[in-house]
């Protein structure tokens, strides 16, 4: 994507949106349209919904700080820069949370702020390979979002209707793309990291010739989408979720058998009594991480202490150990999630699911065959593809 | 009077205006272009984008048209069938009550009844009637066509009961004393007077319906793609100029199907509005 300005004869399309708009804004009440104050004390965070624990009240009861938490689907890069650079966001919330691989467009275009992590207690705390993973964007070797919290994705399935093993026992990505067992009963996402899938499992078996499939070009995204568009004239997909409700009513309503989906999802459906396990694949998984960037506006505001104390509580033990139980991701300071759930005092099973789920990721990020969610430089291809996609 | 007309144009005109200029300028990463250009044309109009146009046209025409053969018997019998009173005014109420309701709450209530699980295919199953349950219920044309009648059904109704409402009875009574059977005075007396809501109706109907993308996301499971989720595409890949110009050809296309049924319409009433000509002869 090019920067904000094309030279003098460009002219910076939010300025232009905003002089378009002018005229419909001097219709509407000022209340509506003028920029939200910020209020001390009060956090307005927004971010993928999986960011949110059960309710806020930990974050309230350890901060003193109210939280107002939006959620937003960030997987959908588009979206969640249009959200960003035009309807800045950042004049509405002192916090935004994205995929870690998204941060370099925003630094690109001035959106973020360069945080001051001396102001964060438990930054230095976390562990080189995460704080400096290839995951996360570090443009400038500068720091400019907050590692959040990491897994590594793949999709969930009913083991026993299948007659599958269970994890950490690997299957591969041929039960969902490509297998006539499940044929008409797998479900894919509805956005281009469908196409980034279909990438990797070209790329793997050697089908095609892809460099990165999370930022491939015009010309191998249309290799990668042809192939899904061949599997989903084959009838191998029931449907294509945009949301992560779908994901669980998919699996609740019996939809499907294997479903490309959050781990989440599949704890959420297994606690409405399901047996679906979240796989543990041979050939690759989709390696991600959650980061938490300052917008640029909120840099200036009077809050911003209180911003970066809410940062810091995200990088505290309570909030690994409750999201390890909650969601089963790995928090960027797992150990003192550890500390917490030992010091809380907390039943036996359930420190043994935060000392899994440190085993669980370690396991799957050593597998050598991944890639990074996060946003391609060719947007509009992606794009582009994904409505022929959709539309096959 | 000359501060609405400001207003109007401030407010309607502009924003029209500004996306038609738009739509002739080249988008840049984040900015424009100011060169004058048919590129933003031509990278939306390309097979399968006018494959989805086609399909949305379609599915859009044929609901509007279930909608209207839905309606008006209802419109009828609402507006000249029942008395004033409690009945009349309850069920004037529960047409509004879909607009109380979020677009995805009244649409997402489809997947738990055609579900593969869901409740028709239980009862079919249960009853013996199937073995295997029935896929294309769900995630399919056909739900999204099911998904739209409901939402859209008040759209039509309103004005066609409106326009009903305001036939005089004594016309429709003088049309039975003269011999009329009760079908021929619907069709020389009630319809071509009730042509004004029947307009309304459609436009009502099929326009919003053309920007519903809620039904094709929710039901269709991202196999029946509509013009709506192309919008969504352009706006989300910033691609601006795109996302312009197929609004504004679908406003010129408006404009041409607005005035091809206004015409046609006309020409119904003018050619039906006497049903007594027959009898000077």
């Amino acid at each position: 994507m090019a920067k904000a300005k094309t030279g003098s004869a460009g002219v910076s399309r939010r300025t232009m949106m905003k002089g378009l708009t002018a005229g419909a804004a001097v219709l509407a009440a000022p209340g509506l349209i003028g920029r939200a104050k910020a209020e001390t004390g009060t956090i307005r965070m927004m971010g993928g919904p999986t960011v949110a624990l059960e309710d806020w009240s930990l974050f309230e009861a350890e901060t003193g700080l109210k939280m107002e938490f939006t959620p937003f689907h960030v997987d959908d890069v588009g979206a969640l820069y249009n959200e960003i650079l035009v309807n800045e966001a950042g004049e509405r919330f002192d916090l935004i949370n994205t995929l870690a691989g998204v941060q370099k467009n925003l630094v690109e275009q001035g959106a973020v702020a360069e945080l001051d992590t001396g102001k964060l207690t438990n930054y230095g705390g976390i562990a080189d390979t995460v704080k400096r993973s290839p995951v996360l964007y570090q443009g400038g070797d500068k720091d400019w979002s907050i590692p959040l919290y990491y897994n590594a994705d793949s999709f969930g399935y009913f083991p026993e209707k299948l007659g599958l093993p269970r994890p950490p026992e690997a299957l591969d990505w041929d039960l969902l793309l490509n297998s006539e067992e499940t044929l008409g009963q797998t479900a894919l996402d509805g956005d281009f990291i469908a196409l980034m899938i279909g990438g990797m499992y070209l790329k793997h078996r050697g089908l095609a010739d892809i460099a990165d499939p999370a930022n491939m070009t015009a010309a191998e995204v249309k290799i990668a989408t042809d192939f899904l568009i061949e599997r989903k004239q084959a009838g191998q997909f029931r449907t294509l979720w945009k949301t992560y409700d779908e994901q669980v009513a998919n699996f609740v309503n019996g939809e499907v058998l294997v479903q490309r989906c959050w781990e989440p999802a599949v704890k959420e459906a297994k606690s409405k009594g399901l047996d679906i396990e979240y796989a543990t694949c041979s050939d690759f998984h989709i390696n991600w991480m959650h980061a938490t960037f300052m917008p640029v506006q909120a840099a200036e505001r009077e809050n911003v202490d209180e911003i970066y104390k809410a940062m810091d509580w995200f990088l505290g033990g309570s909030y690994a150990a409750e999201l390890a139980i909650f969601r089963g991701y790995t928090g960027s300071r797992v150990d003192l999630g550890l500390e917490y759930a030992n010091e809380a005092g907390w039943p036996e099973d359930k420190i043994a699911q935060v000392e899994a789920n440190i085993v669980k990721v370690d396991t799957k990020f050593s597998n050598p065959n991944y890639w990074i969610g996060g946003a391609p430089d060719d947007l509009a291809s992606h794009d582009a593809e994904m409505a022929r996609f959709r539309n096959a | 009077m000359a501060v609405l007309t400001t207003l109007w144009a401030i407010g309607v005109l502009l924003p029209i205006m500004s996306l038609v200029l738009i739509s002739f300028l080249q988008g840049r990463g984040l900015s424009f272009l100011w060169t004058f250009s048919f590129s933003a044309y031509a990278s939306v109009f390309v097979d399968y984008r006018i494959e989805t146009i086609l399909r949305s046209l379609r599915v859009v025409g044929l609901v509007t048209l279930i909608e209207l053969a839905l309606a008006f018997p209802f419109a009828l019998w609402l507006a000249k069938g029942i008395r004033e009173g409690w009945t009349k005014s309850i069920l004037l109420v529960l047409l509004v009550v879909p607009f109380f309701l979020s677009p995805a709450a009244r649409t997402i209530v489809w997947r738990p009844i055609l579900g593969r699980e869901g409740l028709i295919n239980s009862m079919l199953m249960g009853s013996g009637v199937t073995d295997t349950p029935m896929d294309w219920l769900l995630f399919t044309e056909f739900a999204v066509h099911l998904g739209l009648i409901g939402p859209y059904f008040p759209s039509m109704v309103w004005p066609i009961f409106i326009s009903i409402s305001l036939i005089d009875d004594e016309l429709i009574k003088a049309a039975r004393d003269l011999g009329a059977t009760p079908l021929q005075a619907l069709r020389d007396v009630v319809l071509p007077l009730s042509v004004p809501g029947i307009v309304a109706g459609v436009i009502f109907t099929a326009i919003p319906m053309l920007g519903d993308n809620v039904a094709t996301t929710l039901l269709g499971g991202g196999r029946v793609s509509l013009m709506a989720e192309t919008f969504d595409d352009l706006v989300r890949a910033m691609n601006y100029p795109g996302a312009a110009a197929l609004g504004s050809a679908m406003l010129g296309a408006f404009l041409v199907i607005a005035i091809i049924i206004v015409l046609a319409f006309a020409r119904l009433r003018s050619s039906a509005t006497n049903p007594f000509e027959s009898m000077k002869a």
